[in-house]
């Protein structure tokens, strides 16, 4: 039983290090010539692919998956609500720019 | 003061309960809504003040982010393994894994330390500018979690050592305040390095 | 009714401490928030005339609110003494309680009194040269805001004592919202270096989420304190828990004689 479970955590490690990697192409297809630019598309993809990463911890590593319902939908709704604040924010200061 | 706990039974046949101390739990809210607050405020100045807080960023090193990321993740999987390999009563597994864990977890806290070195060589301070108020402010109360996660993983491993002790719950605690640590750092990680 | 219920209670003491711990967060508030408005912090990049100007135009304020914290402001060490109270109810050594009461009673010092002693020395002479006025304005603001690292030592304290106490005298997660707590404290120390900004005395993630954070805190552990002194049996062993429900009912009762 125990190395079926380290299967799945090797799997959860991996791809959060692909996601991690994911990052690396991101900031490269962003740069024009060199030279960093500003990016909406990047900002908000990069928010986006820390919380999922943030999800799949919790969730793995942290074992909200076998966690009662209580605590499942509370840790999904911290991702929410993170999401709505950092990407609020995000926008608001950009309108107010 | 000296503590005698019985020895929690190695099955996990309970279907569905939380994982550690439910005032574990409490803390991970609450402390990831504060942070949450704090990336708050960076992404609204950083929004207004792109320019300025883009060229700052480019002093920093993505490379250097991306393997103290990994490490850090590499960690937490290593502290996941832990618990479950405690949980199965393969406690010598377990204390090997707590180490590994710690190791990971100062190979990160190195990486970080090289790139303060880094940055204040190039004279990049707390003092200069917006972008790198917010980058060693970040990155220095994350460094004070990881080392109270040092103490969180001394617990832990004090726990595995002797049968007189081994709760799992308290291994459990230990290891979702480590996760918390990792995950803070992923979204520090995407606002400072990545975010344009 | 209360009144007449409270005969022969052997509580009444630490209700005593209760209430005037409550009053006293009360006070606070008003003096630092209304009364000298002192709280929310005035901008720290104010020059010396600026600075001179703002004790001017708080003369009266100031005085009287700073005067009324100096009449009351021993209260603060009800909370004090209450939590001490906690500690020494809890299973753990004994030191945990003298150095948290050492820590607190110590620091009261430049946690409250030197902003008081600093800005109303400001508000006595508002003629003063601004030069000394300004000095006076720094210190006040930065004796307050950038000396909440005696608090954290204090705070760890108090966590370290809750989580390894065998008595339940507190829950668990409150032990870690200490932790959250004395992290914030960390998280004030560079108004000492910046004086604009969300790092500055006044500023949003230094001041505002910081005070957010610490009225949480306060208001919970009143609560707590309140639900320990119900919980109490002046025993040596684990506390009860609290009375299901009857106290709901008794006050449900009680207002309703009230009203009647």
């Amino acid at each position: 039983m125990g190395t079926t479970f380290n299967k799945r955590l090797l799997a959860v490690w991996l791809v959060l290090s692909a996601i991690t990697v994911i990052y690396l192409w991101i900031d490269r297809s962003a740069d024009d010539r060199g030279a960093p630019t500003a990016s909406t598309v990047v900002t908000v993809s990069a928010i986006t692919l820390a919380l999922v990463k943030v999800r799949i911890i919790m969730r793995e590593f942290m074992e909200v998956r076998h966690a009662p319902p209580l605590l499942c939908r509370l840790t999904d709704l911290w991702v929410v609500l993170m999401a709505a604040a950092l990407l609020g924010m995000y926008f608001v200061g950009k309108a107010a720019a | 003061m000296t503590t005698t706990q019985t020895v929690t039974a190695p099955t996990e046949k309970t279907p569905r309960r939380v994982p550690g101390e439910s005032g574990m739990w409490f803390f991970v809210l609450f402390e990831s809504l504060v942070f949450t607050s704090y990336f708050g405020v960076y992404l609204y100045y950083r929004a207004q003040h792109e320019a300025a807080f883009l060229r700052a960023q480019s002093h920093l090193d993505l490379w250097l982010g991306v393997l103290g990321t990994i490490a850090l993740l590499t960690s937490s999987w290593s502290v996941a393994r832990c618990v479950q390999t405690a949980r199965v009563g393969r406690y010598r597994l377990a204390l090997r894994d707590a180490a590994l864990t710690a190791g990971f977890g100062a190979v990160f806290l190195t990486l970080k330390s090289i790139e303060w070195a880094r940055q204040i060589h190039m004279g990049n301070t707390f003092t200069s500018g917006d972008f790198f108020q917010y980058y060693f402010f970040f990155t220095a109360i994350h460094c004070v979690h990881l080392l109270i996660g040092f103490v969180a993983l001394g617990v832990l491993a004090y726990q595995l050592a002797s049968p007189r002790r081994r709760s799992q719950e308290i291994v459990e605690t230990c290891a979702t305040y480590w996760h918390t640590v990792d995950f803070l750092w992923v979204l520090i990680f995407a606002l400072l390095y990545v975010a344009r | 009714m209360k009144r007449l219920a409270w005969r022969g209670d052997p509580k009444r003491e630490l209700w005593l401490m209760w209430y005037a711990t409550l009053i006293f967060y009360n006070v606070f508030t008003v003096v630092f928030f209304v009364l000298t408005r002192t709280q929310p912090p005035a901008p720290p990049w104010y020059d010396a005339d600026q600075a001179t100007a703002w004790f001017a135009h708080r003369h009266q304020g100031l005085l009287v609110g700073f005067a009324l914290m100096f009449a009351l402001g021993g209260l603060s060490m009800t909370s004090t003494a209450l939590i001490t109270y906690s500690i020494r109810r809890m299973s753990v050594s004994r030191a945990f309680a003298y150095s948290y009461l050492i820590l607190y009673a110590v620091s009261a010092v430049p946690g409250l009194l030197l902003i008081c002693l600093a800005m109303t020395v400001g508000a006595m002479r508002p003629d003063r040269d601004p030069a000394i006025q300004h000095w006076l304005y720094d210190f006040g603001f930065l004796s307050f805001s950038g000396t909440m690292g005696v608090f954290l030592v204090g705070s760890l304290i108090w966590m370290a004592a809750i989580l390894l106490d065998k008595n339940r005298v507190l829950p668990r997660w409150f032990g870690y919202l200490n932790l959250c707590n004395a992290l914030t404290e960390v998280v004030v120390s560079p108004a000492w270096i910046l004086d604009r900004g969300a790092f500055s005395w006044n500023g949003t993630i230094a001041w505002w989420i910081n005070v957010a954070v610490f009225g949480m805190y306060t208001g919970v552990f009143i609560t707590l304190l309140r639900n320990m002194i119900i919980r109490e049996d002046f025993g040596t062993g684990p506390l009860p828990d609290l009375p299901p429900r009857k106290p709901r009912q008794r006050a449900a009762a009680e207002v309703a004689e009230v009203a009647s």
